[in-house]
């Protein structure tokens, strides 16, 4: 190194040293500076994180949904869709399997909650697609298994079985049909099994009092998956009554339904940001006597107005570096430890079952950088411009009249 | 000659409805090695005089020479790097930053200059041994007291080892004893080989035996009686 780098590297190290030693010396107003834009950050990358982690998990848990779902529509309505709409799907080439299933809500009246029933038969439907495999313990409820569920969590939870395994819910007309726990998904599919209660096709049928020969979907399995949508026009043309819903259109329903959530939440928390940055903005702006007069003295002993500009730059560097670390970090435990407890109200719906979801962001570079991008370069910008007025003081103010 | 002015004269604001002569047609030669005394009331253009000759600005018009650079059109950048080489200042009530410790205050000039951290700290603690405050070294300049405090300025004004050390009304808020002291110390630095210029309407100053000319600055104008 030459000597006139070397000289530059310990100038640097020593404007370096000086705005730490400034930042201690305010240490006060840098330590309140800092935790209110960490707390920022913290709640712009609790969001980012959430959002990325539920995005992750929907994709994951939906595939163990039907590639194609058919539902019969009438008057703008869904209605009971006939078994016998099965033979008109046979002519259709690269279908592979047709399964019925009643899916429906039961209202819980002691505990005003809602569950998801599904009555499956599941002894139709093809491996992977059974659900087997979101189990936690037990069973699904096979054909035979007459008053089989397999459970959510959250049900578990609702109905406090404990170390009871039979819980009793009512039918229409409000006679009681019991029921015996086969199973429990696990917490890892909680988005989707949460809530959820499965059992036979004909205890769906018994519960919900549906007519033999009716069903709320035929679950279309394909064997292609690169022609599900091909299939689904085909089913569409075939079948104008039908409304089709592919995995494809339900995956990107729950991107769309969380990416619209989080751009609202982001949008709220950009428009903190942008009254923190603002604040920084004035704060830089303005000088107190006592900081007027120290970059007069510091210009009368050599400090140029660079050397000055860079003093603040890193006094702001080090405040915002320091904030990204303490907010992110924040943000994480917030997310995987305390499963983002402040924004599951706005991200998660409004269910009264909410999910005890683990989530665990993946924390990828880029929506790193898209944090410091949104956080960091702003309060720079917002701190170091303005200080280039700051630093512009004459030096001659140092001196008396 | 190691400050030479001719014909400097200083106007603030120039052109603006706020316009202000400072100083008009200034002759000044300093000697190397000799010490000079600026007197004058208050606003009488002493601390004008001063920054031009400590190369904070530079006159408005005339020729201002300060160590065989012409200061003329030096843009500000270059100021301030001769400035760092060359002048050692003291100011009015000491402009020490309190929060500070003693010797961070001292070693403040030599850290745009990349001065090592031990190498800052060994020439500081030179200083403090010659102006026997050692002691105080790591205490904050704001709870040492108005004597310890003139010879922290007067180490911070030579931690470079500039050649002219300029002191702006230094005994303004110092009492006899102390005035005294600085003058003993100021006349050792020009024993020393230093040249030094002080602008002051304090008798004890300018009556001082060390000092080898006094200049009087009224309006803006040295005044000749």
């Amino acid at each position: 190194m030459t000597a006139m780098a070397q000289r530059n590297l310990e100038k640097q190290l020593n404007i370096l040293d000086y705005a730490l030693s400034s930042l201690w010396r305010r240490r006060l107003k840098s330590l309140s500076v800092l935790l209110v834009f960490a707390a920022v950050i913290f709640l712009l990358a609790s969001f980012q994180m959430v959002t990325k982690a539920l995005s992750d998990k929907a994709r994951e848990v939906l595939v163990h949904t039907p590639e194609i779902t058919l539902q019969k529509m009438s008057v703008g309505r869904q209605e009971a869709i006939p078994l016998a709409y099965r033979d008109r799907l046979a002519g259709i080439f690269g279908i592979r399997r047709v399964v019925p299933r009643i899916w429906g809500y039961y209202f819980d009246e002691v505990r005003l909650a809602n569950y998801t029933v599904m009555g499956m038969a599941v002894e139709e439907m093809p491996d992977g697609a059974r659900l087997d495999t979101a189990l936690a313990s037990g069973t699904m409820p096979g054909p035979a298994g007459q008053g089989l569920v397999a459970i959510g969590q959250s049900i578990k939870k609702a109905l406090a079985l404990e170390g009871r395994t039979t819980f009793s819910l009512f039918r229409p007309d409000l006679s009681l049909k019991a029921f015996e726990v086969s199973g429990e998904f696990s917490p890892d599919t909680d988005i989707l099994t949460n809530d959820l209660v499965v059992m036979n096709l004909a205890d769906a049928r018994d519960l919900f009092a549906i007519p033999a020969g009716l069903v709320t979907d035929l679950c279309v399995y394909v064997a292609n998956p690169q022609e599900i949508d091909t299939i689904a026009k085909k089913i569409s043309e075939t079948m104008p009554s039908v409304r089709v819903l592919t995995r494809p259109q339900i995956q990107k329903t729950y991107q769309v339904v969380f990416g619209w959530r989080s751009g609202f939440g982001s949008i709220c928390l950009l428009t903190a940001l942008a009254a923190f940055v603002i604040l920084a903005w004035d704060k830089a702006s303005g000088l107190s006597p006592e900081e007027r007069r120290e970059i007069a003295i510091l210009k009368v002993l050599g400090w140029q107005t660079s050397d000055i500009l860079v003093v603040r730059f890193w006094e702001s560097v080090i405040v915002s570096g320091l904030a990204c670390v303490v907010g992110m970090t924040a943000a994480y435990i917030h997310v995987v430890y305390f499963a983002a407890s402040l924004f599951r109200p706005v991200l998660m719906g409004w269910s009264v079952l909410r999910p005890d979801l683990h989530l665990l962001p993946r924390l990828a570079a880029g929506d790193i950088l898209l944090t410091l991008a949104f956080t960091v370069i702003p309060y720079l910008a917002a701190t170091v411009i303005p200080a280039w007025r700051s630093a512009t003081v004459p030096a001659d103010s140092a001196l008396g009249g | 000659m190691l400050i030479e002015l001719s014909g400097v004269s200083k106007i603030y604001n120039q052109g603006r409805a706020n316009e202000v002569r400072a100083l008009s047609d200034i002759d000044l030669g300093v000697e190397q090695g000799s010490m000079v005394c600026l007197k004058g009331p208050s606003g009488s253009g002493k601390s004008t005089l001063l920054a031009i000759i400590g190369c904070i600005f530079p006159p408005t018009s005339g020729r201002a020479a300060i160590a065989e650079r012409q200061l003329a059109r030096l843009p500000d950048r270059f100021l301030t790097l001769h400035r760092r080489e060359t002048i050692g200042f003291i100011f009015q009530r000491f402009n020490i930053l309190p929060e500070l410790t003693v010797l961070e205050n001292i070693t403040l000039p030599l850290l745009p200059l990349g001065v090592p951290p031990k190498e800052r700290r060994q020439r500081a603690q030179e200083l403090l041994a010659r102006f026997a405050i050692s002691h105080r070294a790591r205490f904050p300049a704001g709870q040492i007291s108005g004597g310890e405090l003139q010879r922290v300025a007067i180490a911070r004004a030579l931690i470079n080892n500039q050649p002219i050390i300029l002191a702006d009304e230094p005994t303004a808020h110092l009492d006899t004893a102390l005035s005294r002291e600085f003058m003993e110390i100021m006349q050792q630095l020009k024993e020393a080989g230093k040249t030094i210029v002080i602008a002051s309407h304090d008798p004890l100053v300018f009556e001082h035996p060390a000092i080898d000319r006094t200049v009087t600055i009224q309006d803006g104008r040295i005044h000749v009686p």
